[in-house]
């Protein structure tokens, strides 16, 4: 369908829209038109990523400035179905318009997801691909073989070169699935096919890595203009991402194959002096005047990359004491001696920055500024040695990296040293924590050098806290409601059990027997009475084996095996996708099943459990972090004194999002249906940190309740869902047509019709009534009145 | 080796090493503890510390950057060739030559250093004890916030137990409005601490500042080793003060006042009584005839007039006879 909001004509590739898309795209446009950032939160399962391309598609066609649009996403089956829908929606396009529009849409994700070559696309690890496809495809390898010299390239990468370097793939989108069939038929290298015509395209897909961690951003996301539009989808983890990217964990081990990676790199650079020390001596003289490899041709070509530097450090020669590359390696080697007795602690350390520079220095003479530059001169040393095997150096560029942001945060970081893995290992095991606790930094560049950022998710709420963590200000912040026909999902909060004892996962009485069989009641009955599939969340790992355990003695288990399969999530991956899988099919087949898992792990994120994979969703107790870590503590330290959240604020926020994204599981579309049910006593004053489409759903009278009251409840509410329901019921309710939104804008025109003219008449009347006190007043001067107030009220 | 093996052979003095071929003598007291796995690392350490103590010459003493960093590079290479034995023995005499010739500086710039850590030292305590203390006021501020709600809720309780059932709505109501002024005075309360803190952290900021940076460091040109070090300018000790701004009072150019000169119609001043009592004296008169006599010679209008560029057609004549007077009244003066 297509209908205008405002100027801008939108084509819609459905017959009918949801009110909330409708409004969702109103929004969004206005966002755009102002030029700043804003935070949406959209029900899930509400069609938000197709209302969000057709928006801002239109805008870019329409308008002549057609901004390019940075769509990031979390996984790779997310990035592949935004570009699905964006074909679906670019062939609706061009049916509706009757020709084809000159765009390009290109999605992009790791070598190893897209690699072609025979050998090299076999490899299990990630950073192996990269590393070998590197040394099949580095400029100097490629050298190499013009000289004559017996290398390997990479085929597909090579034919590239013979194509026009703006079209390399034809106009059009490209999934991920589509780009690597191209490539097979042509003989070119998707990936570089992607990553070259990135400058080109008008929609990019990504994850968000590409924008959010520095090592990367850097080389693929450094062209893009200071207009794009910049989505983040499903962004209600974001804060942890960019956090994540900026933290390094250093253990012993890595630390010894770090030590190898020095005594090679001292070892090549002993040969290179003796082969062709001119090359060393090029690159002295380069570091000498200060001279920045800017104009490196090809940016793939770079091995390592650099964390965030300040630009002025950017701008400033390297120092001169590992100006040379014998310096440099025997200082990378004094400083990993030097972590090497930190690792020798015996209880949890937790230092500042600055104290661990100091400290640094009076052991090892090592100063902070070079120790800035450490990433950058590693880069380059290890392109000057034209090092191939990259992989081996892996380690010592973590330590490069660790070095420099050590060397340029003062704030917002945090070094803890732990001798022991976990709180149960006995065998010293010592980790460095080298935490950011501030997700501001990461994302910070994104901000500053984009005018529109759109952060997006099923569940935000509270909206205020992103802003707040993540330093920057919204132009709108909107939460959406979601518009039903019937009521297809049922959320209520159970407080108590059968026997009318609290329920809780609270620490003090997570353990107590009297719990334990209420929550093995409540799933029990709820396996009952629930067809087809049943998901329940736990606050963690160690909770839920405990709580199994405990079920397992008291006979719940047995009785619930009567009516549904029990399948567990574990950490490890290959397991889960195993027990998800025969989840699936006994839901299919009618026998049902019971899916245990973990609030915080890979299910709760990104596996949809819609129809009848998810009939109801348990979330036992609320799912609160694991407080006693000792980098959470110390985030929560810097939140309170630098964003004046309160610890207690923001676990309970943290928590009630996870919970949320629990609940959003199983309820994927309009005509599905679910029971949600929140089992915890304290859930009652945290439902107001529920997103508001949950909320608003949730009835005052079911917001305490028992075991059997909400088992009873579901029960009738289970009975009518299973009533037929056809689309036809939904009509104008909660999804429109085109006739029901051109209504709905016709109602929204009188409304505001009707309200001017309400405040006219209030200004009449006031103005009648002030005549009056004056006596009776003169039609013509009465007029005059009126005039003058509506001056007034434009003015105003 | 081990302790036991360090007490067995060095506990009575000084022995020769035990490792076969090294004649070196070693001392108990020289024998530490190793702090690197790498015992290359470890050695480097040391004589890295012993350089770097002699070689410290600060940044804010070049004159550039890039000098600093040729001094930074410098220093390296001697590490390098201490380290790998290579030059060892002129690498020796340079430092020694240089240590000696730069001692005070070398003192100056490791006074300054120390004092440098123990200024971080102390900032970092404070900011530790700051940060200690704006911990335990949020939990504090938390409890007490606890405390208060489950006072109020027990008021409401006890006052709902005593009063009638017709009241209840109206104290249910008075002890939610309580809550809310509570909230209220605590975001107030809030502020203020928030505040506050700011305050205290604009005041470690600018004690940070405050902390000494300048490099007291007593002249020493390019000192044979160290290349590119700022030319230090020696400042000029204040002269006294002086109001004339150079011109000395009493000093004439073209004359001396004599204490007496021989005229008719002045000398019998001298003996007249009538006059003397009065104070009146005759230098005075003196004094101030050579000084109107003279006065003009000083200003060569010439030199003015060329200087400004504008010409005055009078100008001869005026010099001419302010020259002439001066010549006569001068010879008068001279011959006197
Ligand atoms: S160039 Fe492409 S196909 Fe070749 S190894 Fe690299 S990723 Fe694989
Ligand atoms: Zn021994």
């Amino acid at each position: 369908m297509k209908f205008f909001i405002d100027d801008l004509p939108v084509l819609f590739p459905y017959p009918r829209i949801y009110p909330e898309q409708y409004a969702y795209m109103c929004d969004l446009k206005k966002t755009l038109d102002a030029g700043g950032h804003c935070v949406l939160e959209m029900p899930s399962g509400t069609g938000k990523t197709v209302s969000l391309l057709s928006l801002i598609v239109a805008y870019q066609q329409h308008y002549p400035e057609h901004r390019k649009l940075i769509y990031c996403s979390r996984t790779m089956s997310e990035i592949e179905k935004a570009l699905t829908e964006l074909k679906a929606l670019m062939k609706y396009r061009e049916g509706q318009l009757g020709h084809t529009e000159d765009f390009r849409a290109l999605g992009l994700t790791s070598r190893k997801n897209l690699c072609l070559h025979p050998s090299v696309k076999r490899e299990k690890s990630g950073t192996v691909v990269d590393a070998r496809c590197r040394s099949l495809t580095a400029g100097f390898v490629k050298e190499k073989k013009e000289r004559g010299e017996d290398v390997d390239l990479c085929i597909y990468h090579e034919n590239l070169d013979l194509l026009e370097p703006h079209n390399l793939v034809p106009t059009g989108v490209f999934t991920l699935d589509g780009l690597i069939k191209y490539g097979e038929q042509h003989k070119q290298c998707p990936y570089f096919s992607a990553r070259r015509m990135m400058p080109f395209c008008n929609v990019i897909i990504y994850s968000y890595h590409y924008l959010l961690d520095p090592k990367i951003a850097e080389r693929v996301s450094r062209e893009l203009s200071k207009d794009c539009i910049v989505v983040f989808d499903e962004a209600h983890n974001i804060d942890n991402v960019c956090i994540e990217s900026l933290s390094i964990d250093i253990t012993e081990d890595s630390l010894r194959k770090a030590t190898r990676g020095a005594s090679n790199l001292e070892r090549k650079i002993e040969e290179l002096k003796s082969s062709d020390a001119e090359k060393l001596q090029n690159e002295y003289t380069k570091l000498v005047e200060g001279l920045r490899e800017a104009e490196q041709a090809r940016e793939e070509d770079q091995f390592i990359s650099n964390p965030v530097l300040p630009d002025d450090l950017l701008k400033e020669a390297v120092p001169g004491n590992i100006r040379r590359a014998e310096h440099f390696v025997s200082f990378l080697k004094r400083f990993i001696e030097y972590l090497k007795t930190r690792m020798k602690v015996t209880h949890t350390i937790s230092e500042t920055p600055p104290s661990f520079l100091t400290h640094l220095k009076d052991l090892t003479y090592i100063e902070r500024k070079p120790l800035r530059f450490c990433a950058e001169r590693l880069t380059s040393l290890v392109r000057t040695l034209e090092l191939v095997n990259i992989e081996d150096y892996q380690p010592l560029q973590e330590v490069a990296t660790f070095a420099t942001l050590v060397a340029t945060y003062d704030k917002g970081f945090c070094l803890i040293l732990e001798p022991f893995e976990s709180e149960t290992a006995t065998v010293p095991n010592p980790v460095l924590h080298f935490t950011c606790l501030d997700a501001a930094i990461a994302i910070k560049p994104v901000f500053d050098r984009f005018s529109s950022v759109i952060i997006t998710s099923g569940t935000l709420s509270p909206l205020e806290m992103y802003p707040k963590m993540l330093g920057f200000t919204t132009v709108l912040q909107e939460s959406y409601s979601m518009t039903l026909a019937r009521r297809s999902f049922l959320p209520m909060i159970v407080t108590r059990g059968s026997d009318q004892a609290q329920v809780s996962s609270g620490f003090q009485i997570r353990n107590d027997p009297g719990v334990v069989r209420n929550y093995g009641n409540l799933v029990l009955e709820f396996a009952r009475i629930t067809p087809d599939g049943i998901v329940v969340f736990f606050p963690s790992y160690l909770y839920m084996e405990s709580i199994i355990s405990m079920w397992q003695g008291m006979g719940i288990l047995d009785s619930i095996w009567n009516y549904k399969l029990i399948l567990v999530e574990t950490p490890d991956a290959q397991e889960s996708s195993l027990a998800l899988e025969t989840y699936r099919t006994a839901c299919c087949n009618g026998r049902g099943a019971v899916l245990f898992c973990v609030a915080r792990g890979k299910v709760s994120e990104g596996i949809d459990f819609d129809h009848h994979y998810g009939r109801a969703v348990l979330c036992i107790g609320v799912p609160f972090q694991y407080t006693e870590s000792r980098i959470l503590k110390a985030r929560l330290e810097f939140l309170r004194e630098n964003y004046r959240i309160r610890e207690n604020d923001f676990l309970s926020f943290d928590a009630m999002r996870h919970a949320a994204q629990c609940l959003g599981r199983v309820l994927r579309g309009k005509d599905d249906y679910g029971v949600m049910v929140l089992a915890d006593r304290r859930f009652q004053k945290k439902r107001t940190q529920l997103p508001k489409w949950i909320s608003q759903a949730m009835l005052e009278s079911e917001t305490n309740l028992s075991t059997d009251m909400a088992v009873a409840t579901a029960k009738s509410f289970l009975r009518t869902m299973a009533q037929p329901f056809k689309a036809k019921d939904q009509e104008g309710i909660s999804t429109w047509s085109l006739a029901d939104l051109e209504r709905h804008l016709a109602k929204q025109r009188q409304e505001e019709d009707r309200m001017k003219r309400e405040t006219l008449a209030d200004a009449q009347a006031n103005n009648g009534f002030h005549r009056n006190g004056a006596g009776i007043a003169d039609h013509d001067e009465f007029d005059d009145g009126i005039d003058e107030d509506l001056v007034m009220l434009d003015a105003q | 080796m081990c302790e036991s093996c360090v007490d067995r052979i060095f506990s009575s003095g000084p022995a020769p090493c035990p490792v076969a071929g090294c004649h070196k003598t070693l001392r108990k007291a020289k024998f530490r503890k190793q702090t690197f796995e790498d015992i290359g690392v470890e050695r480097e350490v040391d004589i890295r510390r012993r350089v770097m103590q002699i070689l410290n010459r600060r940044e804010e003493e070049f004159a550039t950057k890039r000098a600093y960093d040729d001094f930074l590079e410098q220093r390296e290479m001697i590490i390098a060739n201490l380290v790998h034995g290579t030059d060892v023995a002129k690498t020796e005499t340079d430092l020694q030559r240089y240590a000696q010739e730069n001692l005070s500086s070398i003192r100056a710039n490791q006074a300054l250093e120390a004092q440098e850590a123990t200024t971080f030292q102390e900032r970092q305590t404070l900011e530790q004890e700051q940060a200690r203390l704006r911990r335990e006021a949020a939990r504090q501020e938390y409890e007490n916030e606890r405390r208060e709600l489950l006072a109020g809720r027990e008021d409401v309780l006890s006052r709902l137990a005593a009063g009638r059932a017709g009241d209840a709505a109206a104290i249910a109501r008075e002890g939610q409005r309580v809550l809310l002024k509570k909230s209220s005075a605590r975001r107030s309360e809030e502020e203020r601490i928030r505040q506050k803190q700011a305050v205290l952290r604009g005041s470690e900021l600018r004690k940070g500042v405050a902390a000494p940076t300048t490099a007291g460091i007593t002249g020493a040109p390019d000192s044979g080793l160290v290349k590119g070090l700022k030319k230090i300018e020696v400042p000029v000790p204040d002269k006294p003060y002086d109001p004339f701004g150079g011109l000395v009072p009493d000093k004439r150019d073209y004359y001396t006042l004599q204490e007496h000169y021989p005229s008719t119609y002045l000398d019998p001043i001298r003996q007249d009584t009538r006059m003397l009592a009065g104070g009146y004296d005759l230098r005075e008169y003196y004094s101030r005839t050579l000084l109107e006599a003279f006065a003009g010679l000083g200003c060569f209008l010439d030199e003015e007039l060329s200087e400004s560029g504008s010409l005055d057609a009078s100008k001869p004549v005026a010099t001419q006879g302010a020259a002439m007077a001066a010549a006569t009244s001068g010879g008068n003066a001279s011959k006197a």
